[in-house]
């Protein structure tokens, strides 16, 4: 799993458009669609190459009513997922 | 995503032909010197180097789309004889395995090849080149269709629409397309339409006009083999994606889960990152001016009544 300090990237393999809030995922090489929720949406688009894992959980923090403890146990799983399923590297 | 099925031979377990830029360039023969011009929605194709019977069964079986003479056909293809027995073989033994399709893009063009076909396509020129292996028959009419199908899929989205995995049908001159994998209905909505026009029952064009999207028919997708009643184009009032039921009813889908459904069902162009950027773009384009629905249906007509229920 990710520490805070890791600076997660897009898979460059991955396509994805943001509808009404919501981002659509395809991987070409899997032949997969993902839909994200709102706050997965969130941490997708702020995912640029350059913030930390810190940084995406200050940004959801900043966004939704969320305990931090629980913000950031929700985000590392959330990275780890998307990891695994070959969208983030 | 494209659901031909193939039953292997358990003869047939060898090695593939991976057709290179050289085997193209020594490809040499004709089937023949007669030609056949095909108009797929905005796109006319010029086929060349076809036996006087070829050219007399493609025109007899694409009839609507056949074409007197191409005033400027936006891509030339020379269809020759293979040289060899198969691209891709059948790799499973006794059981069947999903159509498999490889492609590759080159300086050159872009490859596409299969069990029966092997085609390079020049986008700048407007030129392919098709091996097949066989002259006539099932695998002459399966190598031709499939490259043209992934061919018109491709350039349909660098012009704003899509090749969709979906039967289309006509009602009171607006189109209604009928979306899902394999076994959901498509056929079936079809057959339950029988005083419409059924643009396909397998793929459809989604086209933009500048204005609107429109649906029409391929002279190829039909997974019956039935002939598209029409090459006109209709615009789209709705988008269904197919549930068999018991009970018959509607729900709208939006947003993303909506555009996931429709990605899902475009066959050919969501295996590069690059086109799958651009059609999720088209289709984003295409849920802003049409609404789509998950369409629970059964065996009879009764679907109709929701289905041209103004939109909500």
């Amino acid at each position: 799993m990710m520490d805070l300090h890791a600076v997660p990237r897009k898979s460059p393999n991955s396509a994805y458009r943001v509808y009404d809030g919501q981002a659509t995922i395809v991987l070409p090489d899997r032949a997969e669609v993902n839909v994200l929720n709102e706050i997965g949406s969130l941490v997708w688009e702020r995912m640029d190459g350059a913030r930390t894992v810190a940084q995406l959980i200050e940004a959801v923090l900043a966004e939704y009513d969320i305990p931090p403890e629980s913000a950031r146990r929700d985000v590392l799983e959330f990275i780890e997922d998307l990891r695994q399923h070959g969208m983030v590297t | 995503m494209f659901s031909t099925e193939v039953t292997a031979d358990p003869r047939c377990v060898r090695d593939d032909f991976v057709p290179d830029g050289s085997y193209f360039d020594q490809l040499e023969e004709v089937f023949g010197a007669s030609s056949v011009v095909l108009r797929i929605g905005p796109l006319e194709v010029l086929l060349e180097g076809l036996s006087p019977r070829q050219a007399e069964d493609l025109g007899r079986r694409f009839r609507p789309f056949v074409l007197g003479r191409a005033a400027c056909p936006q891509i030339s293809i020379v269809v020759r004889p293979a040289g060899v027995e198969d691209f891709l073989r059948v790799r499973s033994q006794g059981s069947a395995e999903t159509y498999r399709l490889e492609s590759r893009r080159t300086a050159e063009g872009l490859t596409l090849w299969s069990y029966e076909f092997a085609g390079r396509l020049d986008h700048s020129k407007g030129q392919a080149v098709l091996g097949i292996v066989e002259e006539q028959g099932d695998r002459f009419d399966r190598g031709l269709e499939n490259f043209l199908r992934v061919l018109t899929a491709s350039y349909i989205l660098e012009r704003g629409g899509l090749l969709m995995h979906a039967s289309g049908v006509v009602r009171g001159r607006a189109a209604h397309l009928f979306f899902g994998p394999s076994g959901r209905g498509k056929t079936t909505v079809t057959l339950l339409s029988p005083g419409d026009i059924v643009l396909s029952d397998d793929l459809s064009l989604v086209l933009w006009n500048g204005e609107r999207f429109e649906a029409s028919g391929i002279p190829f997708g039909m997974a019956h083999h039935r002939i598209p009643d029409t090459a006109d184009s209709f615009p789209i009032a709705s988008l269904n994606g197919l549930v068999q039921s018991q009970e018959v009813s509607r729900e709208r889908l939006t947003g993303a889960r909506a555009l996931a459904e429709i990605v899902a069902s475009l066959p050919f162009v969501m295996q590069e990152t690059g086109q799958s950027e651009r059609a999720l773009e088209v289709a984003r384009r295409l849920l802003q001016a049409v609404p789509a629905y998950r369409l629970w249906f059964r065996n009879d007509p009764s679907f109709w009544a929701l289905v041209e229920e103004p939109s909500r």
